[in-house]
């Protein structure tokens, strides 16, 4: 079941793996998915592991599941209206000729429908007893059957019943449907309390289309924040792994020890109370990282996806306090918190933190001379004369720095690197040579 | 699996439906529940609250900086061990003497499993049923997330010295929510045994719910105006934009007032001290609403 759906989900750099069809196997059993709404919910709670998570795993799930391709860059709303599955499914709507509702509400409905859970079931009327009283083989006679309007009040629950039954009935009363219906519990229609219709009470059915029940789905799903596409990356740089376990260099290494008092008690006990000191070597592995990328402009636009990339390794392997900020071409009041830049965090704020953060600064440096103005250049200074261990990666070829005259100045202020593994190497090397002579604190 | 009944809030605290859901997810599953998001938004108070509500037993570890898994599983007592070996020594001098021997309360130094202290972990593992809460993981060193993946997937704690394991079936699992901040990414092995809740903040309408709740007669007027400012003060792009926490905190504030009285000290924006938590802040606020 599924075995294709962990390939799905790697696609969009989502974990997915035999463990992931195991654990919905397991929720499956216990009686936790009944509905298409359900299945997200639990995959969802499974698979996703941070809020940007939640976009391309909606991706992935409408992909598989309701085979609806969202391209990059594509609202869900769009990929829906363009998919086949909804073309199919307004067919199955069946309304009436010109009482067809807005296109953006049958969206609505067919998303509301999809994201329906079990969980919608509010107050419960036992939906077992309507359906076998109910014969799915029933001839459509019109409208007579629409009896049951004060039924409306209450509420049916099928959460009980296997959504492949569900599924199957729909079909059969799908096949003798013929007219759209009103009311009434056995026609796929609206109101009503027979398990497939829309806007009807009864809960954890087959929902067709209504408003009821996936409010989740309107709020989390048409949410832009919860909605980044735009997060895959395809880097197949593979010089990234070795810049890796160059910039581990920059892990720090102490030579103090301290006392290992259970070995010292558990030898003492052994020497029938005679206690000699063991000590053992601390080891403290505080790596802290400041990155200030310079994300603006196309000149930088290809290297900064590769740069977060192994930024974000690094923070995943080895270090435990990783801030990234953001500037275009140089820096003025400060810089910037969010890849957009509209969060300002001024200079004097990034200079108060701790002096033993290592600062690399990405950037190619290039500029038009008036942009690095003396009130830049001062605070670059200021940045430099605060971390002791700051230094700048340059993405452009070495050969091409000295054309470039911002790039000369600002090589009088930092230290500067190309970013190949080679520069980084010694840039690193660079790093840790001014930590050891330059211990300011 | 702990009890899978689905909870949805008590009289106190009013679970928003998803984090019900994911929470019920993993209850089911008997795997712990990951809760993310902002500060202030309930994350500590469900497991509380929930313990609270069911009359279940609730261990707590707040993980810190120097967190390690033997503090959240178990803790061999190396000076009570000391101490009592010494005595053992000395007991023998004594008897010889004459003397009566010293008391080391029960505990036999040959009985290694007198000198471990259970830590909350191991606890409520013994405890079917229970509520384990671990606060602020992201706080901890990157390794304790990592030990707690044996424990998680088996079940299981193997104690120190005396290498006794006590571990929990899957049907008495306790329910165990772990809560972070991301101040740091946990591991992704780590993360992959958990199910994952990001709490999103709650928009006016679910606030309004949130604060009845709590403060059940409060007047229409004050709760629609006090809203109102919250949203706009988090609107703001404040440093620290206040949660519920601070909401809450300052409607108790407003609770001492009569309410026109509280109504004036919202329009003055007075005891703002309560909701911006830093100075910056506090003079974007003064020169938005100069009086």
């Amino acid at each position: 079941m599924f075995t294709s759906l962990p390939q799905y989900l790697r696609d969009q750099n989502l974990q997915g793996d035999v463990r992931t069809l195991l654990l919905l196997k397991k929720s499956m059993e216990r009686g936790l998915v009944n509905t298409l709404g359900d299945l997200y919910l639990v995959l969802k709670g499974l698979v996703t592991n941070s809020q940007k998570d939640i976009g391309p795993f909606t991706v992935a799930f409408y992909q598989y599941f309701c085979d609806v391709t969202i391209k990059r860059g594509e609202s869900l709303e769009a990929a829906i209206l363009r998919s086949e599955t909804f073309q199919e499914w307004r067919k199955l709507q069946d309304y009436e000729e010109g009482e067809e509702p807005e296109i953006a509400e049958q969206i609505d409905d067919f998303i509301n429908q999809i994201h329906l859970t079990t969980y919608d079931i509010k107050s419960v009327l036992k939906g077992e007893d309507i359906l076998n009283n109910d014969d799915p083989n029933l001839k459509d006679l019109g409208d007579s059957d629409e009896r049951l309007q004060n039924r409306l009040q209450q509420a049916a629950d099928f959460s009980d019943i296997p959504l492949e039954e569900l599924l199957e009935r729909m079909k059969k009363v799908l096949e003798q449907q013929k007219k759209r219906h009103q009311g009434g519990n056995h026609w796929v229609g609206q109101g009503g309390t027979s398990p497939y219709g829309n806007n009807g009470a009864a809960q954890g059915g087959v929902r067709v289309g209504g408003s009821g029940g996936g409010k989740m789905a309107r709020k989390v799903i048409g949410d832009k924040n919860f909605y980044p596409v735009d997060t895959k990356t395809t880097l197949t740089d593979d010089s990234i792994d070795v810049a890796l376990t160059i910039l581990k260099g920059i892990q720090e290494e102490t030579v103090e020890t301290e006392l290992d008092i259970p070995n010292t008690i558990k030898e003492g006990v052994k020497q029938g109370g005679l206690f000699l000191p063991i000590e053992r070597d601390k080891i403290d592995q505080k790596v802290q990282v400041v990155l200030l990328i310079d994300n603006g402009g196309y000149s930088m636009l290809p290297y900064v996806k590769t740069v977060k990339k192994l930024f974000s390794k690094m923070k995943r392997r080895f270090a435990h306090d990783l801030k990234t900020y953001y500037f275009h071409n140089t820096i003025y009041d400060g810089v910037y918190q969010d890849a957009f830049r509209s969060k300002l965090v001024p200079t004097e704020k990034l200079c108060k933190l701790n002096k033993n953060y290592a600062v690399f600064i990405i950037g190619d440096a290039d500029m038009a001379p008036y942009e690095l103005s003396e009130y830049s250049l001062y605070n670059w200074q200021e940045i430099n004369k605060h971390f002791p261990r700051a230094i700048w990666l340059n993405p452009m070829q070495e050969r091409f720095w000295y054309g470039s005259m911002t790039v000369n100045v600002l090589k009088q202020v930092f230290e500067m690197f190309p970013m190949s593994p080679e520069g980084i190497e010694k840039g690193v090397a660079h790093m840790n040579r001014k930590q050891k002579f330059g211990k300011a604190d | 699996m702990a009890l899978t009944d689905f909870w949805t809030g008590s009289k106190h605290y009013l679970c928003d439906t998803d984090l019900a859901q994911a929470f019920h997810i993993a209850r089911t599953l008997g795997m712990p529940l990951l809760i993310e998001g902002e500060p202030g938004t309930g994350k500590t108070e469900l497991p509380i609250q929930y313990a609270k509500d069911q009359g279940l037993p609730l261990f707590t570890f707040p993980a810190g900086s120097k967190s390690n898994v033997e503090q959240f599983v178990a803790k061999f007592d190396h000076v009570k061990y000391l101490r009592d070996s010494q005595v053992e020594v000395l007991n023998a001098q004594r008897i010889e003497q004459g003397l009566d021997p010293l008391e080391s309360g029960g505990r036999k130094t040959e009985n290694l499993d007198d000198y471990v202290n259970l830590g909350p972990g191991a606890q409520a593992f013994s405890h079917p049923n229970s509520v384990l809460l671990i606060d602020e993981i992201d706080k901890a060193p990157r390794e304790f997330p990592n030990d707690l993946l044996f424990a998680l997937s088996h079940r299981q704690f193997v104690l120190p010295e005396s290498g006794k394991t006590i571990s929990v079936t899957e049907k008495d699992m306790p329910a165990i929510v772990i809560t972070s901040n991301r101040e740091q990414e946990l591991p992704t092995a780590f993360k992959g045994r958990c199910v994952y809740h990001y709490i999103s903040f709650p928009d006016a309408e679910l606030m309004e719910k949130i604060v009845k709740k709590h403060f059940p007669k409060i007047e229409g007027e004050l709760l629609k105006k006090s809203i109102r400012l919250f949203y706009q003060l988090r609107g703001m792009g404040l440093d620290r934009a206040p949660a519920t926490r601070e909401m809450l905190h300052w409607l108790k504030y407003l609770e001492h007032f009569a309410v026109d009285e509280a109504i004036a000290k919202i329009d003055k924006k007075e005891g703002m001290g309560i909701l911006i938590k830093s100075h910056s802040d506090m003079r974007k606020i003064q020169s938005f609403y100069p009086n």
